[in-house]
């Protein structure tokens, strides 16, 4: 039974803290995502969110505490399990669009050219970058480097994906685009752990973390943290500030 | 060479091949450089005595440049990151580093070689061959130098000033302008922990003497050792400053 639990979550974080010389960026943080869920890690600038991620895929060792990924401490065993987007679009900005994703695709694995071939045309057409895909990715806007990367992520199909603010710089049109993938992928079984600080990324999570000052402020579905505000047509604009606000009443009394 | 190594050099070749700016320079400095130095020293016996120290420097500094610049991209760009979080080893992503580069350092020491040897007519003893072989080692060095330098530099400005602080220091102190024995105690004490006065003092041995690479063995031991010890501490600083 205590087997099937663990097996259940896809991440787990255990008092984890993390200092960049005397900068407290993750403070004794603690969080559980169950397997196949988009969650969301909101806050604002400097909340701690890209640290956090470092930490769970494993570029970052905790000074304090646990991670567990899947059951396993992160390593290179768990490495082909995730897909990690970093804020920069981290691509090879001289060589076309298939050779990045070509270059991640055997990188995570995929050693047979003719699947790897094919699963890097699928993720392209994915992303609708098939005309530009002999470009470099030099030559393109910052959006569809932005898409780039998602393909480079997610090319070898992991069941666990980091994604770092993947909506920044993005149009309303493609954000949407973005997120009917990424209901596609949690309906598919993949967990999503999402960073962000906009409010409408916020809305689309299954379940979310607010975090300030590397901490989780609070916790749960975006109804749920809506409701806990106690008044009608609260937004979770309005459910961080009060979170917020009642941890510094908390702190003063 | 491990398979994702091989993986990462491919990608390290391909993606500097298609620069085609940076590849032009690649060609085109050296040749200017050996142009201008054989301009300055029209009397060829003074650049037969300089030519085998001036071959090695040139191979550190063009080597550690390259590198240290072409690895700080990667840094900046966030793709070390990303392979950072991948299940590549970061032995396979030195080595494949390692590989990438030493392509075009070799190509540009290929070029100073032969411009030295056929276009600037320097007089020298012992096997070409031999000479190559022994630059190879010191590119290796270099090369992995480059690497390890890079990784304490937050852009390229900061990685620029670490050329007087590593090359210019062991220009001076190795014997490349004067000869290390008439320096005082401590500068001679200092000279021996500088890979560059082995190369120098190797490569002397070879085109001035007419040695073998079996009588510069100690010249390359150390210079081998020195590319072994900085390839594992550039592995051991990735982590730190992906």
């Amino acid at each position: 039974m205590l087997r099937d639990s663990v097996i259940e979550t896809a991440v787990e974080a255990e008092n984890v803290s993390f200092n960049y010389e005397r900068l407290k960026a993750v403070d004794g943080l603690s969080l559980q995502v169950p397997k196949g869920i988009s969650f969301g890690l909101l806050g604002p600038n400097g909340a701690g969110k890209t640290t956090l991620i470092r930490l769970l895929v494993g570029l970052l060792r905790p000074r304090n505490g646990k991670v567990r990924l899947l059951g396993q401490a992160p390593s290179r065993k768990t490495a082909h399990l995730i897909g990690y987007m970093p804020q920069l679009h981290s691509l090879c900005a001289e060589l076309s669009v298939t050779q990045n994703v070509e270059f991640f695709a055997r990188v995570y694995g995929l050693t047979d050219k003719i699947r790897r071939t094919g699963r890097a045309e699928e993720v392209i057409r994915l992303i609708d970058m098939w005309s530009r895909r002999n470009d470099s990715v030099q030559k393109l806007s910052g959006g569809m480097k932005q898409r780039v990367s998602l393909a480079c992520a997610i090319v070898h199909n992991p069941p666990l994906l980091f994604l770092d603010e993947p909506t920044v710089g993005l149009d309303p049109e493609l954000r949407v685009t973005f997120w009917e993938y990424f209901s596609k992928l949690t309906r598919q079984g993949t967990t999503l752990i999402i960073s962000s600080h906009t409010m409408d990324d916020a809305s689309h999570c299954d379940s979310l973390a607010f975090m300030r000052d590397g901490r989780i402020i609070a916790g749960g579905s975006p109804d749920s943290l809506q409701q806990a505000v106690g008044r009608p047509g609260a937004t979770l604009e309005d459910a961080f500030l009060h979170f917020v606000r009642s941890g510094e009443k908390g702190k003063d009394a | 060479m491990p398979s994702l190594a091989f993986t990462v050099a491919s990608r390290v070749i391909r993606q500097l091949t298609r620069d085609r700016r940076t590849l032009a320079l690649i060609f085109i400095v050296p040749l200017v450089v050996m142009t201008l130095i054989g301009l300055s020293f029209p009397e060829t016996t003074v650049l037969d005595y300089i030519a085998p120290a001036l071959l090695t420097t040139l191979a550190l500094f063009f080597g550690f440049l390259l590198t240290g610049i072409s690895f700080l991209r990667e840094r900046s760009q966030g793709t070390l990151e990303r392979l950072m979080a991948s299940p590549v080893s970061r032995l396979d992503i030195v080595v494949g580093y390692l590989f990438g580069f030493f392509i075009f350092a070799l190509v540009q020491t290929l070029i100073i070689l032969l411009f030295t040897i056929y276009i600037l007519k320097v007089n020298y003893h012992g096997d070409l061959w031999q000479i190559f072989i022994f630059q190879v080692i010191v590119i290796v060095g270099a090369v992995n130098l480059g690497i390890f330098i890079s990784t304490f530099a937050r852009n390229e400005f900061q990685m620029v000033q670490f050329i007087p602080l590593i090359i210019l220091p062991q220009v001076f102190l190795s014997g490349v302008l004067w000869p290390v024995e008439q320096m005082p105690d401590y500068l001679q004490w200092i000279s021996k922990v500088l890979p560059l006065t082995y190369a120098v003092r190797g490569l002397r041995d070879i085109m001035l003497s007419g040695q073998n690479l079996i009588d510069v063995w100690v010249e390359l031991a150390v210079l081998v050792g020195f590319a072994v010890i900085i390839s594992v501490l550039a592995a051991i600083t990735l982590r730190r400053n992906a």
